[in-house]
């Protein structure tokens, strides 16, 4: 029967060997931690952006690397998948982005912080995270290939700022938000010369819009236009 | 009790249930929002009350182990405690620099890091105030007549929490090492050191409540810290598989988290066991109970729901979404804030010498809080599940998947109605126990003064 002597000896020689186990691994992860974070990136605005990020705890309501509380978007890829100007958009009024639904407090950062944020997102963005976030691998199952759609729904047709910036609250071929009306078939709707105006300024189309107006330049708003006029059915015969 | 410096631990008794109010409150909030009524957001918004949530358990949790220390401590090395006005004066510290901590969330100061949110200068006050506990407590133990194995665990496994807290304090611009060092304070006290303490305070409870032999029960205490070391140390991996650290934390990870439910195992077989082979018949069965079910749930929501998103495959999905929340309640309730319960369970009587242990409301408060934790916990699991699968799998828009899971927080918020009810009948029993009083020793038996004439 185990003496009570060699059950000591049991928990002192294995919480030794683990400690020192995982003193000899961190070491050898803070070596390579640099490599795989690309820290020679980390500008003074993205140690900048940092601060700021902690000390708004943004972490209360977003995960970042997978960390953090579940009310909010996850941020690791949000550079990518947003890009800047949603982003600077975003933080510049976070009610008027997504109009009526979950809120996020508006912090009344300055340019230059939100640039520090942006910056300090960026590199977050970058970062070699052994595969995460996963890429969703259900979605060919999950959206209906209709016949009006089934040329849309492959990303690689969109213009980027679409699949940036609209689809956080518009959805086609069934990806994407469901802030605004979905935009399948749009081009039956509106034509051009409407969705033009409309992207230019949508308050002045109609003046109870909750769209707020984008941060948009001309190049963009004439690729959307001419992508989503062309969201048409089929013309029949 | 035997020794007059024990009292203090009411008064750490008492703050644990004051916090605890508290913290249940914010849980509230942040129900509510989630399912979609945030209503309090202009005054709390969700960052505030998330991190007032959890802090609040924190520090109601050391409040308690440091309750527990004081009123253990003495009766194992037989002395009194060596500071007594210190642990008075180190209480008020506490409650003072946690409650500016909390109001300072409201207005937007905070260091910001999940669960360490507490700002800097605040940090280095809770240390030191840890510090003046330890050393309390070491001198207590140091001068004491005896020291016992459940001492020494209970004693090093607060002295490591202490210094394991000045990991999380070093300074470093790259968000990898921040979150890296980050889980050296987290995952090294909650599932390392508090494991410890746990062990210390279940075995001290476990003496008193079965009569078993105290050199079967230390021996087996090394056995269960000796597990939980074994595993828990290196399965601090299983938070470095997507942060930006190398892959080998994958296979250390892996290894090391799935065998930490081994741990809780034991401290579940252990306590179910020396419960079942006790020979005394102590009269505090609901200390008993508390203190049993605190062995099983641990093991269920630690152990259990622990490993189910412990391995890399399944936590590249898991990782980030509520499928932690679900897991974090059961095991924070089974682990740490049942082991506190059973011991103000069980010291309650003793401080007061009022035995209110067969009230209906102290029954009513074990099981009603138990079941709603149950069903909190499944209410996380299925929005957790469902997010995973929706976000992870399929791709929707995160605010989208929101939306399809806002119902399952109605079900979270009716099942913790039923488990507030259940903490509303512990504190109704704790505050009718009164204030402790002084006791006397007759006969080498324990007599409370204040009972002591009647008998």
């Amino acid at each position: 029967m185990l003496s009570k002597s060699a059950a000591r000896a049991f928990f002192l020689v294995g919480t030794a060997t683990c400690s020192a186990a995982l003193i000899g691994l961190t070491v050898d992860s803070f070596a390579r931690i640099p490599g795989q974070t690309h820290a020679e990136k980390i500008t003074p605005a993205v140690a900048r952006g940092k601060d700021l990020w902690d000390s708004s705890n943004c972490m209360g309501c977003h995960t970042l690397l997978g960390e953090g509380a579940y009310y909010a978007p996850e941020l690791t890829r949000v550079y990518d998948r947003r890009g800047p100007a949603f982003i600077r958009a975003m933080l510049r009024d976070p009610e008027k982005m997504y109009p009526g639904q979950r809120k996020m407090k508006n912090f009344h950062f300055k340019e230059s912080e939100i640039d520090d944020l942006v910056e300090f997102l960026e590199w977050i963005g970058k970062m070699d995270l052994n595969g995460f976030p996963p890429k969703p691998d259900l979605v060919p199952l999950a959206v209906p290939m209709t016949a009006g759609t089934a040329f849309v729904a492959k990303a690689g047709n969109r213009p980027q700022i679409f699949n940036q910036m609209c689809i956080a609250c518009h959805s086609l071929g069934g990806q994407g938000g469901n802030v605004g009306p979905a935009l399948d078939l749009v081009g039956d709707r509106h034509d051009a010369e409407y969705i033009g105006r409309w992207l230019y300024d949508p308050l002045a189309v109609k003046v109870d819009s909750k769209m707020p107006k984008l941060p948009l330049s001309k190049d963009q708003i004439q690729e959307l236009v001419a992508f989503l006029s062309q969201l048409k059915s089929e013309a029949k015969p | 009790m035997r020794y007059q410096s024990q009292r203090v631990a009411y008064w750490f008794f008492a703050t644990c249930m004051a916090l605890l109010s508290l913290q249940i409150i914010y849980g509230f909030i942040m129900a509510f929002a989630h399912a979609g009524y945030d209503v309090l957001h202009n005054v709390i918004p969700f960052h505030a009350a998330r991190a007032t949530h959890t802090n609040l358990l924190i520090m109601w949790l050391l409040s308690g182990f440091m309750g527990a220390a004081y009123y253990i401590i003495p009766e194992e090395v037989e002395r009194e405690i060596y500071w007594p006005k210190l642990a008075y004066a180190q209480l008020v510290a506490l409650v003072v620099v946690g409650v500016t901590a909390i109001i300072g969330f409201h207005f937007n100061w905070w260091e910001g890091r999940k669960f360490l949110e507490i700002p800097r200068p605040l940090d280095y006050l809770v240390v030191l105030d840890v510090l003046l506990f330890v050393a309390n407590i070491g001198m207590t133990v140091l001068r004491g007549r005896r020291k016992t194995t459940t001492a020494l665990v209970l004693y090093f496994g607060l002295l490591s929490m202490a210094l394991l807290y000045l990991p999380g304090m070093i300074p470093t611009s790259n968000q990898t090492i921040d979150s890296y060092l980050r889980w050296w304070v987290v995952h090294l006290w909650v599932e390392g050191v508090w494991e410890l303490i746990m062990g210390g305070i279940l075995s001290f409870l476990l003496i008193k409540l079965t009569g078993i032999d105290r050199e079967v029960v230390e021996k087996w205490l090394y056995v269960i810290v000796g597990l939980t070391f074994l595993s828990g140390i290196l399965g601090t991996g299983h938070h470095y598989y997507y942060i930006g650290t190398p892959k080998y934390w994958f296979w250390v990870g892996g290894i090391f988290g799935a065998l930490e439910p081994l741990a809780f195992l034991g401290m579940a077989i252990y306590a179910v066991s020396m419960a079942r082979r006790g020979g005394r018949d102590h009269p505090n069965r609901i200390a008993m109970l508390w203190t049993v079910g605190c062995s099983i749930m641990s093991f269920v929501g630690g152990g259990f729901l622990g490993f189910a998103h412990t391995l890399p495959q399944v936590n590249l999905y898991t990782h980030g979404t509520l499928v932690t929340a679900m897991h974090a309640h059961m095991a924070f309730w089974g682990a740490y804030a049942m082991l506190v319960l059973a011991i103000i369970s069980y010291a309650m009587p003793q401080l007061t010498g009022r035995k209110l242990y067969d009230k209906p409301a102290a029954l009513l408060a074990f099981w009603a809080s138990n079941i709603g934790m149950v069903a909190m916990t499944l209410a996380f699991a299925v929005a957790g599940v469902t997010q995973v699968y929706l976000e992870r799998k399929v791709g929707l828009d995160f605010l989208a998947v929101q939306k399809e899971i806002e119902i399952h927080f109605v079900g979270l918020i009716l099942a913790a109605s039923l488990f507030t009810l259940g903490i509303a009948c512990f504190i109704y029993n704790f505050v009718l126990y009164g204030l402790p009083v002084g006791v006397v020793a007759i006969d080498g038996r324990e007599v409370p003064l204040a009972v002591a004439p009647a008998e």
